[in-house]
């Protein structure tokens, strides 16, 4: 079967420094496949790639079959504490033309409490996105990157900073999504009880 | 114009406004004020948001900068529009451009920025108050509203319009942006061209008022106003609306305090402006102490 994303060496420097090694890899369809490595060996960078953020050389190709979209779940999500923003406008965010900052209609709060509800926060859509655990806001991250459905979910050390019972809930949902997966996981025990596969990468003795 | 200025002038000479109104420089200065705070209290929540305060600052030195030049090659004192609004691009888009390549952090490289700017800006100075009276170019760096003209009025309301209507057709991808360029991107947002685009509108605002709050005020009035909303905002419709009504009372009150006082027109709105702050500050202190 054709993998959904074919990673051919591909490496990323920036000026003398290597922060991704020639890697080549394949992503087959529906599965979850786990990315880990030692800090600096490029794991976050390949996503920048993926997500088209930083040049490289070699070749990404996806083999999309349907809409080609790519979810996306960052490893770090810092809201400004300060900023008035509540959830259901931050999900409005990527899915209305009409301005948040112009109020949301009825239609965008039922479409916040539908996607909520998938992450087990059903009637979180008034709550400031900054009064959120962190768990609380990683799955608010999730229901936002699972809608529509993506070809691709890349997530990025989803469970970090997280408490048992938060990663628990986490990995649920995760295992309930039947899409394919990308997870950069620096908890081997976690790559290993979640993903059809396993890449390591190594850090580049060029660095 | 004319008549509907000596309309209000007669309205004021019988007691029905208020005294100041029977100046023409007057009800321009107001009409420029209320023009102006709903685009720039209304844009300050997005440079608060997307950490553009400092650029700001920069693009406000730099219109001086560009009015030396603008003077230098021939445009009026009064109206150098071309040369403020070219140079203050110029350096918005080199900035952005240098920005995005260089690893240096963005307060970094702008301060660098704004030492070039500044640096030419002093020199080109010289040469321009050998042909004109240095208190001449001081309305343009503090504000003055008897240099406020019908054409600025115009400017103002067009560069308004177009400006305002930018932003709103822009406003998700901008806040999302500002969120997290990664998953705006992820979503489809060409953050590259979002920023470019908003620095764009930024300069466009900051050039038109110019003459009514100064290069060197300006920055207060794109970060003031969405500073005192974030005290008192719940969601990103009331801090918008505060961020406007910050910037109107402020406007409208400076505007008294400049002619009652005769004290600068940028200084005495960027002191309400203030003010205002510390007010909301204490208001969301007393909120936060009774919740």
């Amino acid at each position: 079967m054709k993998p959904l994303l074919e990673i051919a060496a591909v490496s990323v420097r920036r000026d003398a420094l290597v922060l991704l090694d020639t890697l080549t890899m394949e992503v087959a369809p529906g599965s979850l496949h786990a990315l880990v490595g030692q800090n600096g060996a490029g794991k976050s960078t390949l996503f920048a790639a993926l997500l088209g953020f930083i040049d490289f050389d070699g070749s990404i190709r996806f083999h999309f079959r349907g809409n080609g979209r790519i979810g996306y779940v960052p490893q770090r999500f810092t809201v400004d504490r300060t900023l008035p923003l509540t959830v259901a406008e931050f999900l409005a965010l990527q899915r209305r033309r009409w301005p948040v900052c112009l109020g949301l209609g009825a239609g965008a709060v039922k479409k916040s409490e539908e996607l909520l509800a998938g992450v087990g926060l059903q009637g979180f859509s008034h709550r400031p996105l900054n009064a959120l655990s962190g768990g609380e806001l990683q799955r608010v991250l999730l229901a936002n990157a699972l809608d529509p459905l993506p070809e691709l979910l890349l997530l990025d050390e989803p469970a970090t900073g997280l408490d048992q019972a938060s990663v628990a809930r986490f990995e649920k949902i995760l295992m309930e999504v039947d899409t394919t997966i990308l997870m950069i996981s620096h908890d081997l025990e976690q790559a290993r009880r979640l993903a059809d596969k396993i890449t390591t990468l190594e850090r580049s003795a060029a660095r | 114009m004319t008549a509907f200025y000596a309309w209000v002038a007669t309205l004021a000479a019988h007691g029905r406004l208020p005294q100041p109104f029977q100046y023409a420089f007057f009800v321009r200065g107001l009409i420029s004020v209320l023009l102006l705070a709903p685009l720039l209290g209304g844009m300050s929540h997005l440079v608060v948001a997307r950490r553009l305060a400092f650029f700001s600052s920069a693009l406000g030195q730099a219109a001086l900068t560009g009015l030396t030049i603008g003077i230098v090659l021939g445009e009026p004192l009064n109206s150098a529009y071309a040369g403020i609004f070219g140079f203050c691009l110029v350096s918005a888009l080199a900035m952005v451009y240098v920005k995005r390549r260089a690893a240096l952090p963005p307060d970094t490289l702008i301060g660098v920025f704004l030492a070039l700017t500044l640096g030419l800006g002093i020199c080109l100075l010289v040469a321009v108050t050998k042909r004109f009276n240095i208190h001449q170019v001081e309305a343009v760096m503090f504000g003055s509203l008897l240099t406020v003209t019908d054409l600025d009025l115009l400017v103002l309301l067009i560069a308004g319009v177009l400006v305002g209507l930018a932003l709103l057709w822009s406003y998700n991808a901008l806040l999302l942006d500002s969120l997290d360029p990664a998953l705006a991107r992820a979503s489809g947002v060409r953050t590259a061209l979002v920023e470019y685009v908003f620095v764009v509108l930024l300069t466009a605002a900051i050039v038109v008022s110019l003459k009514i709050i100064g290069a060197l005020l300006v920055e207060a009035m794109v970060v003031v106003p969405a500073a005192s909303a974030r005290n008192l905002a719940r969601g990103t419709r009331s801090y918008l609306v505060i961020s406007i009504v910050a910037a109107l009372i402020a406007g409208v009150g400076g505007l008294f305090i400049s002619s009652r006082f005769l004290v600068p027109t940028g200084g005495a709105v960027v002191l309400a402006m203030s003010a205002l702050f510390f007010i909301t500050l204490a208001l969301a202190t007393v909120r936060r102490a009774l919740a």
